[in-house]
């Protein structure tokens, strides 16, 4: 139980808007800013990720709370904090996770000035909407709140381990226009998603008069699917386990298919405008697929005893057994084996800037850091916008950024972004370029680093990569 | 050593994200986290008239009946159960007084707790309300939860044989859990 709490609180620490990377959308001297805007405009002739190290992304959180704001150490009870906690929260409030780990990124630059890239990455996702009612009953009993439906449609989760190959291109096809596009295969490796409940739960005053209350179950239509979880259940030790797992990591798993694409577009010389769809697919479940759903209605008033004129080897009726039977006849959980499909959570990014300061990469300047066939800025200022639809909805971010090309070995990226949760989310990222080398790292909520417990979120990306460019 | 430079940050500013701290927090504080939740929960009702004493014999005085109720001895209830409030509210128009047992059984039907409540007579034009608490909690509480089943048992002080009446029970039990690590 402690490890549980420890866990989910700590988990509720860090998460939010675990998809958006904002910091590395646009920070076009990584190859990784490819998997954000297909369409960015990409100066390298080619770029190869170092294996399994090319870009690790972790990114967790929660709308509502922080580690901080539970464990703090104050002369208030943690019951309290707590209790208080799940009374602000509300059923549109969530905790969310994202890993990510690639195992391979490459790209090249061919003679039609197409540049492919492609690879593969894995990918775990998760998100829990804040089931509120079930949270207060569970925390409070039913005692307090007579009369009131506790809404079960609010229980809202979806989960995802993936695998996704893929391969992109991008073209500039003129001063102004670079766009891109990638296709992907998903191969899911375990999925669950229970995203569409209903029903509430009340205990009210006796409108029958058969006893003191009537606890009612109105309504109820729930249900779960899940795909590549059935058959580990049975499984007894974990190398069991992580062999199934690994094995659909190669096309075994449930497939499906998905497309990214964007563009980028250079009003003129100081304005850019960018904007890419991420992840518009669908994966298609049709292998070790588990459904559960139940529905029903029920009214339970206690156990009514009928006192029938018993014989001496009679026994009374078995009202209790009847009164069981009767709750899961009610409510008998249906298993159904039946394929289904699941869009991925789609995400979309857009962008503008304005670029100012010593130009690079210009042919006729040379007061430049870069040589190139055309001019750009050593540094930037500009807004984006991001969105991720999740099962309850859209959920947006837009960010104020500042870029800057510091030497030819050094570029940095600082964000300020806001979202409906959180007004002060400050983050960084620096990339380095030495010889042949690429390295860099992103992170948000600097402002938190000195106490990271308060938090409601923390991003963290890092790569590595081998980048040949145009020179 | 322009480069060594930007090198220096870069190093410097890695360290920065490596190093974020966590401070004025304590996670042993989950020791002390406990759901106490208070649950209110219908328990049993009836409504006995005079035939179902007469049914068995015109002098009759005693009529039971009996139900399993093993949520008491779930593990659920005897590790989260810290108390329990029975109240039964008997609504009695028979012309004489009446006595209602709860007797708890174990599987072999040895009695771990009872509870006996003298009701009131009344009358078919204004039944007489008698309610009832009985707070089961410590040792009483640990003789609850190893029951399984009830028996009710519903004792005239005088044959019914002749009376018109009804006795009416509701009754519900609010349950004090406290679930902690």
């Amino acid at each position: 139980m402690k490890y549980l709490f420890s866990c989910v609180f700590f988990f509720c620490g860090f998460l939010l808007f675990s998809q958006n990377k904002e910091v590395l959308y646009g920070l076009d001297e990584t190859p990784q800013s490819l998997m954000l805007n297909p369409g960015t405009r990409i100066v390298n002739k080619f770029h190869f990720g170092i294996p399994l190290m090319s870009h690790f992304h972790f990114n967790g959180g929660s709308s509502g709370v922080s580690a901080y704001d539970i464990f703090q150490t104050s002369s208030i009870d943690i019951n309290t904090r707590i209790r208080n906690k799940i009374f602000e929260l509300d059923d549109r409030d969530f905790f969310t996770a994202t890993q990510q780990l690639e195992v391979l990124n490459f790209g090249w630059k061919n003679r039609k000035e197409f540049y492919f890239s492609g690879g593969i990455y894995q990918e775990f996702d998760m998100v829990l909407y804040f089931p509120k009612d079930l949270a207060v009953l569970a925390w409070e009993g039913n005692a307090n709140d007579i009369g009131k439906a506790f809404d079960l449609g609010e229980i809202n989760t979806r989960g995802d381990l993936l695998v996704v190959y893929h391969l992109g291109a991008t073209k500039r096809w003129n001063k102004k226009l670079t766009i891109g596009a990638r296709a992907k295969i998903y191969s899911s490796l375990l999925s669950f998603s229970s995203t569409d409940n209903s029903g509430t739960f009340e205990t009210r005053i006796s409108e029958s008069g058969n006893n003191i209350y009537e606890h009612i179950a109105t309504n109820i239509n729930l249900s779960l699917n899940t795909s590549g979880i059935a058959p580990l259940i049975d499984l007894e030790d974990s190398s069991q386990i992580t062999n199934k797992i690994s094995n659909r990591a190669f096309f075994g798993g449930n497939l499906g298919l998905g497309i990214d694409f964007g563009a980028t577009y250079e009003i003129n010389e100081k304005w850019t405008a960018s904007a890419s769809f991420i992840d518009l697919g669908t994966i298609f479940h049709t292998k070790d697929v588990q459904s559960y759903s139940t529905k029903g209605d029920y009214t339970f008033e206690g156990i009514e005893l009928l006192f029938p004129p018993l014989g001496s080897d009679e026994s009374a009726p078995p009202y209790y057994g009847d009164l069981i039977d009767e709750i899961e006849d009610t409510f008998p959980i249906d298993t159904t084996y039946n394929t289904y499909s699941q869009m991925r959570p789609l995400k979309t990014y857009a962008s503008l800037k304005y670029n100012f300061g010593k130009t690079v990469g210009a042919n006729d300047v040379c007061n430049c850091l870069d040589t190139g066939e055309d001019q750009r800025y050593n540094q930037s200022i500009g807004v984006q916008m991001f969105n991720v639809f999740r099962p309850k909805g859209p959920q947006f971010a837009t960010t104020l950024f500042y870029y800057r090309k510091i030497s030819d070995y050094l570029t940095l990226k600082t964000t300020y972004t806001v979202d409906s949760y959180s007004y002060t989310n400050f983050g960084l990222g620096l990339v380095t370029n030495i010889k042949m080398v690429n390295f860099y790292v992103v992170a948000n909520n600097l402002q938190w680093y000195g106490n990271i417990a308060k938090a409601k979120s923390v991003s963290l990306q890092l790569g590595l990569n081998i980048i040949i460019d145009e020179n | 050593m322009k480069k060594n430079i930007c090198l220096l940050f870069l190093v410097t500013s890695v360290l920065f994200l490596f190093n974020a701290c966590v401070k004025d927090t304590d996670f042993n504080q989950t020791d002390a986290i406990e759901l106490t939740p208070l649950v209110e929960l219908d328990f049993i009702f009836f409504n006995i008239n005079s035939q179902n004493f007469t049914d068995i014999d015109a002098n009759n005085l005693i009529v039971s009946d009996t139900t399993n109720y093993d949520f008491l001895n779930s593990e659920v209830a005897t590790e989260a159960i810290i108390r329990a409030d029975f109240y039964f509210k008997n609504t009695n128009s028979f012309p004489i007084s009446l006595i209602t047992e709860y007797q708890f059984l174990n599987d072999a039907n040895e009695i771990q707790y009872e509870v006996s409540i003298p009701i009131q007579d009344g009358n078919t034009v204004n039944p007489v309300i008698t309610e009832f608490t009985e707070i089961i909690e410590n040792n009483d509480l640990v003789n609850l939860t190893s029951a399984t089943k009830v028996v009710v048992n519903t004792i005239a002080n005088s044959s019914l044989n002749t009376f018109d009446g009804n006795l009416d029970l509701q009754s519900k039990a609010t349950y004090y859990i406290r679930l902690e690590q």
